[in-house]
């Protein structure tokens, strides 16, 4: 909502400097988000006479003006074609500065001397275009600054309703609200209205069919206008708050609407067939042509305003090509009524159209205000437009709408805001909004609540009101005497929490992607058309095909972050993102929504730098991360099934997790045909675990095991096997046959190539052995890898290097 | 063999001046003092001498050996200390070359800000609590005031996924999620993911909020100023300026949004604050009765304030971030700054 202070100042007396104004309104509700000084700063702008008006000797287009500003004859090029001698002008001087940063300096155009600018209405900012400089009218005196003589010099407050607050879409309603914090009247201009036509009864009627959805319906008519042009006024008034200038009738229902916030509309009375009106549901599918030329399907909870044959408006939203007024309309028939919110609301959303008064009727219109708003107008259009006022008003109200009451007690308002106020204070406080003492009881107050405040219905909005108008910074800062509570992290966010630190410490970067992605993604992912995970939630009204499903994997998403880096050049990338995917649920409305971790490595294994080898990683660097993930996190027992039937990872160089035939992940190099769609040029590994498994079960707690105090004997060992043979085989045998003293088993070496024959493959392996008890002899150590050794050649043919 | 022990003496010592280094001088002491040595040879005569010279001749032969031991240890000593300031003179590196690097890792800046904003919570006694982002009518609306064809719905531009449920637009069906759960005292904040229809400069159609409630008998707007105020003071800094000023929201009255002195003007008004001096950064109110009559609490026992707030907006304020959308974009140049 845009106010100016001009127009302000018709209801309420202001004398507070603007940014105490803008202030105080912010402070009791209405923010006020930008303010416009509009004629700020440009007093060196005067009222000016041309002298002389002559042809620039050196430019067609140019004209050479002698200007008399009251002390002097200074002479001004100019480019506008409007100007005739004798003509009051504005004048700039040297030295102003116009909207927009603007100087005018003394210069010379094509070899005249200008000093000055003869400005346009555009150039001062009193309107969004205009055709050549501003001629002023009346009698000005010269040298005066113009937006002094002309009565210009305004500020515009836009202010950032909140819904609840419909009586403030007029200058009015801010009005009352300044009056009330300054302690000041609210003025009502008077309207003295001529009737001087005929009885309006003899020209028109009105029908009400529907009084649910159309409570009241007033209509005055003008006979004989003459439809024009508005005045200066009503043009600069209009755009300040943002509404083009029509025609001087229409202008009027528009102004009407910004100063007392309540909607109307005009007709041209003689397009109105049979010259009545009847207000109605609209038929199933009945149609209608709207002001702005679109046809619109109407529907039975749609109210039409209708003249004796068919619809003429859209009730409280938006009137009918049909009816409304044309240049050489004479006869205007002018419509002020209430309409039920939700009817216009819905009606307003089913069609999507939202115009001034749909918002105004859907948040409340004032009710009481009809006959008070229609005079106004009326008289309003015969000074603009001339015409007659016929005798009367049509005004059908079938049920007058109560007005509610509303009890507030002093006691709940202390026991709410924190401070005390007296009954008086509340008194004086709710009443310098217009509320009415209807009845006091000890503590208890009943309020009577006028039409403009729908939004007061219970006690609390009361409560608030006091608040509001008290001012929430004078309610003590006070801190809770809440009783304790024991709140500890659940297992989920610990879990969480856990992985994250941890990704973070061995050097990846957290990413967060929109929960939504394309459809497309599970075709770039090779995801066969009966995987689980293309079984998602669609949006209803997504924003484009791109954002229009709920993933049910991070994997999509983590591959386009990856190609949106390299091609920034990022080269080195660690990365992983933890966050819930959407899987749905047969039984309920809900997803299943259990987080996932997907963490990618690609590029370096190492920053480049001097003292390090300047290698890719590989597979087994995020392999390693994982296996340090899941011990961190308490599992030892996932079993690495290289099965190759993860689609989107390369068949051979993949496995997918299994926890107790449970499968919890997948790890791997991703497939060369899915990094080719996300348009990747280098290995990209990855994996990709549900935490919602280890968040559901419980892990085994391994305890303690107390540390032995001998001296620990390690044995190295390397043996010769088939290449087909896997690591898992061979440490399998030497985990069964590795003893009661063998500490730890670590594979340390994988060598294949000269001196190994073709098909073979050589591994070696370090066992740590330790008592606890005592010092191991070398015998028995001898004698426990043996085992090992023999073990191994027996179950898997291996030789000995 | 006085003469002889004392010749001995002389030359030993010589020798030992002599050498230069460890080993030689370990050589030197072998050729004296060792068993070969020639103090053994010279300590051979001993059986020819008188009774009465042997005492004599064995305290000098004893004197001069532990004269040549002192010598020899002195020796070692400074050939050692020398040997070592050598290699200390000689091995110099440049250190101002660089370590071998790692890569480092980092936290995304919203779960930084979500981390610091639970911490903070955690210290005034609020556990943590969390709910579906996809979520039912009910809860993301009905429940919290905003029924059907309520304009407070335009607020909120929402995704639907059917015709009751939707992608929650905030974090306040968390709210009512846990009051349905708990009795009071309830003492809670819920950060998660939410969603708006709505895509531009400032507008992301996935962002973070972080909401919180407090329910208990006696519970006053005095003590959400008393709470919001000492959140402010932890986050920004003590002496942020803080004002509380009336809004609406469904779910709360009375309402107040709550904007703290520009962090990066200091109030005086600038670009960011579009020269207010105040910037907003959280919504809050006592929660509305009809919300407590959804999840059926006493509302003349209790009562209760609640808050939410955008972690992006926080974030960006805290960081100096320009660009909402830098949050999703993920460029490892952007996060590797936090």
């Amino acid at each position: 909502m845009n106010v100016t202070l001009n127009w302000l100042r018709e209801f309420v007396k202001v004398d507070l400097p603007t940014e105490d104004l803008s202030h105080r309104l912010t402070m009791a509700g209405l923010e006020v988000e930008a303010v416009e000084e509009v004629g700020a700063g440009l007093d060196s702008v005067i009222v000016a006479r041309l002298e002389s008006v002559e042809s620039h000797p050196d430019a067609d287009r140019l004209t050479v003006c002698q200007v008399l500003t009251g002390v002097e004859t200074v002479q001004v090029v100019c480019g506008a074609t409007n100007h005739r001698s004798g003509d009051l002008v504005a004048l700039a001087q040297v030295g102003t500065v116009l909207p927009g940063e603007f100087k005018i300096k003394k210069s010379k155009i094509r070899g005249q001397v200008s000093q000055g600018m003869l400005c346009s209405e555009k150039e001062l900012g009193l309107s969004e275009e205009s055709a050549g400089i501003m001629i002023l009218e009346g009698e000005l005196e010269l040298g005066a600054p113009v937006f002094d003589a002309l009565g210009l010099k305004d500020v515009r407050f836009e202010i950032g309703l909140t819904p609840n607050r419909p009586d403030c879409l007029s200058v009015r309603g801010v009005a009352r609200e300044v009056a009330a914090m300054t302690g000041q009247r609210l003025e009502s201009p008077d309207t003295a209205l001529l009737e001087e036509g005929g009885a309006i009864e003899a020209d028109t009627s009105v029908v009400i069919e529907t009084s649910e959805v159309c409570p009241r319906y007033a209509a005055r008519l003008i006979k004989n206008v003459k439809i024009g042009p508005s005045p200066g006024w009503v043009v600069r008034r209009l755009e300040a708050v943002g509404i083009r200038s029509i025609n001087n009738v229409v202008d009027v229902t528009n102004l009407m609407m910004i100063e007392l916030g309540h909607p109307l509309h005009a007709f041209d009375f003689n397009l109105l067939r049979d010259k009545r009106i009847v207000v109605r549901c609209a038929g199933e599918n009945e149609m209608f042509i709207t002001l702005d030329g679109q046809q619109r399907t109407l529907q039975p909870s749609d109210v039409v305003i209708c003249d004796g044959e068919g619809p003429v408006a859209l009730g409280g939203i938006m009137g009918g090509e049909n009816s409304e007024i044309q240049d050489d309309t004479t006869d205007v028939l002018l419509e002020a009524a209430y309409f039920d919110p939700n009817t216009i609301r819905r009606t307003s959303k089913r069609l999507g159209i939202h115009t001034e008064s749909s918002h105004r009727f859907e948040r409340g219109a004032d009710v009481d205000m009809i006959p008070y708003v229609i005079d106004r107008a009326a008289s309003l259009i015969c000074e603009l437009a001339g015409g007659k006022v016929s005798r009367g008003m049509v005004d059908v109200y079938p049920e007058i709408l109560a007005s509610k009451q509303v009890e507030i007690s002093v006691r709940k308002t202390e026991a709410t805001l924190g401070l005390g106020i007296p009954a008086d204070e509340i008194k004086r406080l709710l009443t310098s909004i217009d509320l009415e003492l209807a009845k006091e009881d000890g503590g208890q107050l009943l309020f009577t609540i006028p039409a403009f405040r729908p939004d007061l219905e219970r006690e609390i909005d009361l409560i608030e009101e006091v608040a509001r108008l008290k001012g929430y910074d004078q309610i003590p800062v006070t801190m809770p005497e809440s009783r304790l509570i024991c709140h500890r992290p659940d297992k989920r966010q610990q879990l969480v929490t856990t992985c994250r630190d941890f990704m973070v410490s061995v050097g990846y970067h957290e990413v967060v992607n929109y929960s939504f992605v394309s459809p497309t993604s599970w075709d770039s992912l090779l995801l066969p058309p009966d995987d689980a995970r293309r079984d998602c939630v669609p949006l209803l009204n997504p924003l484009n095909e791109e954002q229009s499903i709920m993933r049910t994997t991070l994997v999509g998403s983590m591959l386009e972050t990856v190609a949106r880096n390299l091609s920034y050049r990022s080269l080195d990338l660690r990365l992983f993102e933890l966050r819930p995917t959407f899987k749905k649920q047969q039984e309920t409305v809900l997803a299943d929504e259990g987080y996932r971790l997907t963490a990618v490595l690609t590029g370096r294994r190492f920053p480049l730098g001097w003292a390090q080898q300047d290698e890719n990683s590989d597979l087994f660097d995020i392999k390693g991360v994982a296996e340090t993930l899941l011990k961190v996190i308490g599992t030892t027992t996932v079993d690495w099934l290289q099965d190759g039937k993860e689609p989107y990872l390369h068949p051979g160089k993949s496995c997918r997790l299994m926890l107790d035939d449970i499968m919890i992940g997948q790890l791997g190099e991703v497939h060369p045909a899915v990094l080719d769609s996300y348009g990747i040029e280098q290995p990209v590994f990855l994996f990709d675990l549900d935490l919602q498994v280890f968040q559901d079960r419980e892990l085994a707690d391994p305890g303690f095991q107390a540390i032995s105090r001998f001296p620990d004997v390690f044995r190295d060992t390397a043996i010769l096997i088939d290449d087909e043979m896997t690591s898992e085989q061979v440490l399998a045998v030497v985990e069964q046959a590795k003893g009661a003293y063998a500490e730890e088993v670590v594979l340390f070496d994988l060598y294949r190539g000269k001196g190994i024959p073709e098909g073979k493959k050589s591994l070696a392996f370090r066992v740590r052995y330790r008592a606890a008890d005592r010092t191991l002899t070398d015998d028995e150590i001898n004698k426990a890898h043996d085992r090992i050794v023999r073990a191994l050649d027996h179950k898997l043919g291996a030789v000995q290097r | 063999m006085k003469e002889q022990l004392e010749k001995m003496a002389a030359r030993a010592r010589d020798e030992i001046q002599a050498v230069d280094s460890e080993a030689a001088l370990q050589n030197v002491k072998t050729a004296f003092l060792g068993k070969k040595g020639e103090m053994t040879a010279i300590m051979k005569g001993m059986g020819k001498l008188s009774a009465e010279e042997r005492p004599v001749i064995g305290a000098l032969a004893n004197t001069v050996k532990e004269g040549l031991e002192v010598a020899l240890k002195d020796r070692f000593d400074q050939l050692r200390q020398q040997a070592l300031q050598h290699r200390l003179a000689s091995e110099k590196v440049d250190m101002t070359l660089p370590g071998r690097t790692m890569f480092k890792g980092g936290k995304h800046p919203i779960t930084l800000v979500m981390e610091e904003l639970v911490d903070i919570f955690s210290s005034l006694g609020f556990g943590v609590s969390e709910g579906p982002e996809i979520e039912e009518d009910f809860y993301n609306f009905e429940a919290l005031n905003i029924p059907k064809d309520h304009p407070a719905r335009d607020m909120q531009d929402t995704f639907y996924i059917g015709d009751d449920v939707v992608l929650r637009t905030h974090t306040s069906p968390v709210q009512i999620r846990t009051m349905l759960q708990h009795a009071p005292p309830v003492r809670v904040i819920a950060p998660g993911t939410v969603y708006r229809r709505d895509s531009d400069l400032t507008h992301s159609p996935m962002f973070h909020q972080i909401e919180g409630f407090l329910v208990d008998k006696k519970v006053t707007f005095g003590d959400l100023k008393g709470v919001l105020t000492a959140f402010v003071e932890q986050f920004f800094g003590s002496g942020t300026g803080v004002r509380f000023r009336p809004s609406f929201f469904p779910f709360t009255e009375p309402s107040a949004e709550v904007d703290i002195a520009c962090v990066i003007c200091g109030g005086k008004g600038c670009r960011v604050c579009s020269h207010t001096g105040w910037l907003e950064i959280l919504g809050s109110g006592m929660i509305d009765p009809e919300v407590f009559k959804a999840v059926k609490y006493d509302t003349e026992k209790f009562s209760g304030f609640a808050f939410g707030m955008g972690l992006e907006r926080i974030a960006m304020l805290k960081y100096g971030v320009n660009d909402l959308r830098l949050f999703f974009e993920n460029d490892l140049r952007f996060l590797s700054q936090f």
